[in-house]
């Protein structure tokens, strides 16, 4: 399309009287001007995501000498032998099928009550985004030391008030949950992104709902959760992607147990390329990450038609 | 067709510049750009006597370890003024980080390497100089000047590494919190030590619940309890190998040929390990990742009355302000405790293997790391420390992390009482302790019994089992 109009010399930057050597050389300028964007796409991403796709395909492993091409020798092994990847995956979903909920619920609920009128907002505001810019190995410590089962915070006040205690992140079966319940810790950049979507919602709705005497509950289900919905959209696939390619947690919180039951895939990759230093299925790993990703993404943007509502587009 | 043309020159600008960029890295296959440049310093400085280096040393370690590092090497080049050492301090994701160097054909000539991870992988792949070479025909320095076990072997006869200093494991206790209960502290010598009942029952007895009974009281709460008797003794396999050691058990056999953890003297050390947890109360769950509290806040906030760590945390606990003092740990059949430890290893790729030599031996001498020794979080690696009184002197006396106990607890029973630690001798560790270490999680937590957790993994484990280091 713009190049259509470019080459009718309609092109909105260049006016109409445009010459063929002005646009010449406004292609260059914008050429130029993306080139680091484009440069920098091409050697950090596409050019080591090619590589990893043809090591996946051999044995290289750092330490020695010289590669051998296997063909699909690691996909088989990875989804035939391994019972770590399954396990790995395994863990890794039921964290996102936590995790992605539990974020967006949360998240948009807090951005709900910080849209409100009152009084000392931005601080509300401030208070909510701050411990997303504290470095996750920071915010990990704590977290350890609350949790801790006999001697942390969070034990002690529950016992305090006769409450049943949890083993928390030292029990299989509540590891996950409790690993979920630090993330929400940093939902500070979903809110604020939740809130960009709900001050963009026209007034005048609202009125509308009031003068048809609707409530509270009328506003939320038929104008506020329909006009943000882009947003929501927007906030799932992130967190999806991002809940994914969870490591940190298990880096610092747990290394993976107990009984690997935190053994998230990215650390359990992590852990074949560095220090194992199987690079070659390792790659093979994060190949088999990204299609996962890419069906899951895929498969929102699918059904996003039936439930994300675009002003001025109408529901199809 | 007219876009095309115009895209052509900015092709061909990427197409330069990705060259311009291979032809970059290219130039620098090889480690060899800075070897390269060694020789252009070699052929300038040729003409008198010796030529100027520069040596390379990566390490991890914290801003304490950094400065003596650094003191360290500001001797060395003294001594030594051809040579130049450049120091790049890693302090974290260090393995990563050195692979990465690998990777690239940058590694260093001199490297502190982790026998737990990377090193031997390394060895197996040749990758390092055989040190006893340089250890046997050197005449300033030889083997029996070494402290036991800070020597690591790829194989009987292939030294790969040598550790600046030996680290053992030993019982740290809160001597006011015995004062106040009014019980014997635990002895700091290996011929008085407790034996684990002795011990189970003083941890009893300093396990006190929300209602002031101890572990050993009827009525005592263990789902309430504010100060526990012992921490530190599960977990990592650092700490419980003192006592599958100390009980007669081993990771392999003694032929190296089989998976030894689920055998009756291994099983019988964890399962006492896992009891303190589980039946006794006397301590809390295991803690797998880091140790929060460390020992010198569970110590100095009474959280616990003992605890079981390395030598290392006599730094920590030194400018802590609490009254702690050292033991020997306490002994199911002999008295036994794990050296562990990092090292010193040259890559066969350095240009300058006997000056590389000359670093390691100026990085093990005492004198140059003399704060970390003197501090508490280093030992040092040459036996003349251990033995002449003077030298003794010169990194216990005036310390806050040296207490009464040092002497016996740590000294003599590195002297007499060591064993290696896995890491050095079982060969695919990491792999083993993959499978080890969950089963085991289970152990700690209550949920199986040492026995049953290590016969269901004793087939996959074997499958691991790749023979030991220190046979043939």
């Amino acid at each position: 399309m713009t190049t259509k109009l470019m080459a009718q010399g309609q092109s909105p930057l260049l006016g109409k009287a445009g010459t063929r050597s002005r646009k010449q050389k406004a292609f260059l300028y914008g050429f130029l001007f993306t080139l680091p964007a484009t440069l920098g796409f091409l050697l950090f991403t596409a050019g080591p995501m090619a590589a990893s796709l043809f090591l996946s395909l051999t044995d290289y492993s750092i330490f020695k000498d010289g590669i051998r091409f296997v063909g699909l020798d690691n996909f088989i092994r990875l989804f035939t032998e391994d019972e770590l990847f399954w396990k790995s995956l395994k863990v890794t979903f039921y964290f996102v099928v936590l995790k992605v909920p539990a974020t967006i619920i949360v998240s948009f609920a807090i951005a709900l009550l910080l849209n409100m009128n009152l009084k000392g907002r931005a601080l509300f505001r401030t208070i909510v985004y701050l411990p997303s810019i504290v470095p996750a190995v920071a915010t990990s410590m704590i977290w350890i030391w609350l949790l801790n089962p006999d001697l942390g915070l969070v034990n002690t006040v529950l016992r305090w008030l006769h409450l049943p205690t949890g083993m928390w992140l030292y029990a299989e079966n509540s590891v996950i949950p409790s690993i979920v319940l630090t993330t929400m810790w940093g939902i500070g950049g979903t809110v604020v992104i939740f809130l960009a979507g709900l001050s963009g919602i026209p007034n005048q709705y609202y009125e509308a709902i009031e003068v048809d005497g609707g409530g509270w509950r009328h506003k939320l289900f038929h104008i506020t959760i329909p006009m943000v919905s882009p947003t929501i959209f927007f906030n799932t696939i992130m967190t999806i992607i991002g809940s994914f390619q969870v490591f940190n947690e298990a880096y610092i919180l747990t290394q993976g147990g107990p009984n690997n039951s935190s053994l998230f895939y990215i650390f359990y990759l992590w852990r074949t390329a560095f220090r194992d230093t199987e690079m070659g299925y390792a790659s093979a790993l994060a190949w088999v990450m990204f299609v996962i990703i890419m069906l899951f993404t895929l498969l929102i943007f699918r059904t996003s038609k039936s439930w994300v509502y675009y002003e001025g587009e109408g529901r199809s | 067709m007219k876009l095309l043309w115009k895209i052509k020159p900015g092709l061909s600008a990427i197409l330069f510049l990705m060259l311009l960029l291979s032809a970059c890295s290219g130039g620098g296959s090889g480690g060899n750009a800075n070897n390269a440049n060694n020789e252009a310093d070699d052929a300038a400085g040729g003409a008198g006597g010796k030529e100027p280096i520069t040596l390379r040393l990566t390490m991890w370690g914290n801003q304490n370890e950094v400065k003596a590092f650094e003191n360290a090497i500001k001797r060395f080049e003294a001594s030594h003024s051809n040579v130049t050492v450049k120091l790049e301090s890693i302090p974290t994701d260090y393995d990563t980080k050195l692979t990465t160097m690998i990777a690239g054909n940058e590694e260093p000539d001199v490297a502190m390497m982790e026998s737990a991870t990377l090193a031997f992988p390394l060895a197996e792949e040749g990758k390092f100089i055989n040190l006893e070479d340089y250890l046997n025909s050197d005449p300033s320095f030889s083997a029996d000047k070494l402290v036991p076990h800070i020597s690591y072997y790829a194989e009987p006869g292939n030294l790969i590494g040598l550790s600046p200093g030996p680290e053992t494991f030993a019982l740290y206790y809160n001597v006011d919190m015995f004062t106040d209960a009014g019980i014997e502290p635990p002895p700091a010598s290996a011929e008085e030590a407790w034996t684990w009942d002795e011990f189970v029952e003083v941890a009893k007895r300093l396990t006190i619940d929300e209602n002031g009974k101890n572990a050993s009281e009827p009525g005592f709460d263990p789902k309430r309890i504010r100060q526990f008797g012992i921490s530190g003794a599960n977990g990592w396999w650092g700490s419980w190998s003192n006592f599958v050691y100390g009980n007669g058990g081993d990771f392999v056999s003694e032929d190296g040929t089989t998976f030894a953890l689920n055998q009756p003297e291994a099983v019988e050390a964890l399962q006492k390990l896992a009891d303190l947890v589980n039946v006794h109360h006397v301590a809390p769950s295991p803690v797998q990742a880091k140790n929060v509290p460390g020992t010198n806040i569970a110590l100095q906030t009474k959280k616990v009355a003992m605890v079981i760590d390395g030598q290392w945390a006599n730094m920590d606990l030194g400018v802590t302000d609490v009254n702690y003092d050292i033991a020997v740990l306490p002994v199911i059949k002999e008295p036994v405790t794990t050296v562990v430890g990092g090292m010193f290893s040259i890559f066969k790729s350095t240009k300058h293997p006997q000056e590389s030599w000359e670093l390691v031996k100026a990085l093990l001498d005492p004198e140059g790391t003399l704060e970390l020794n003197h501090k508490g979080v280093w030992m040092p690696a040459i036996r003349s420390w251990y033995e002449d009184p003077a030298l003794i002197d010169k990194w216990t006396k005036d310390s806050p992390g040296r207490t009464a106990g040092y002497k016996t607890a740590v000294i003599d029973m590195l002297l007499e009482h060591s064993r290696q630690t896995p890491t050095g001798y079982v060969k695919n560790f990491n792999k083993i302790m993959d499978i080890v270490t969950p089963a085991l999680d289970k152990v700690w937590l209550g949920e199986q019994s040492a026995q049953e957790a290590m016969d269901a993994i004793a087939d996959k484990a074997q499958a691991q089992v790749q023979g030991r280091r220190d046979i043939e």
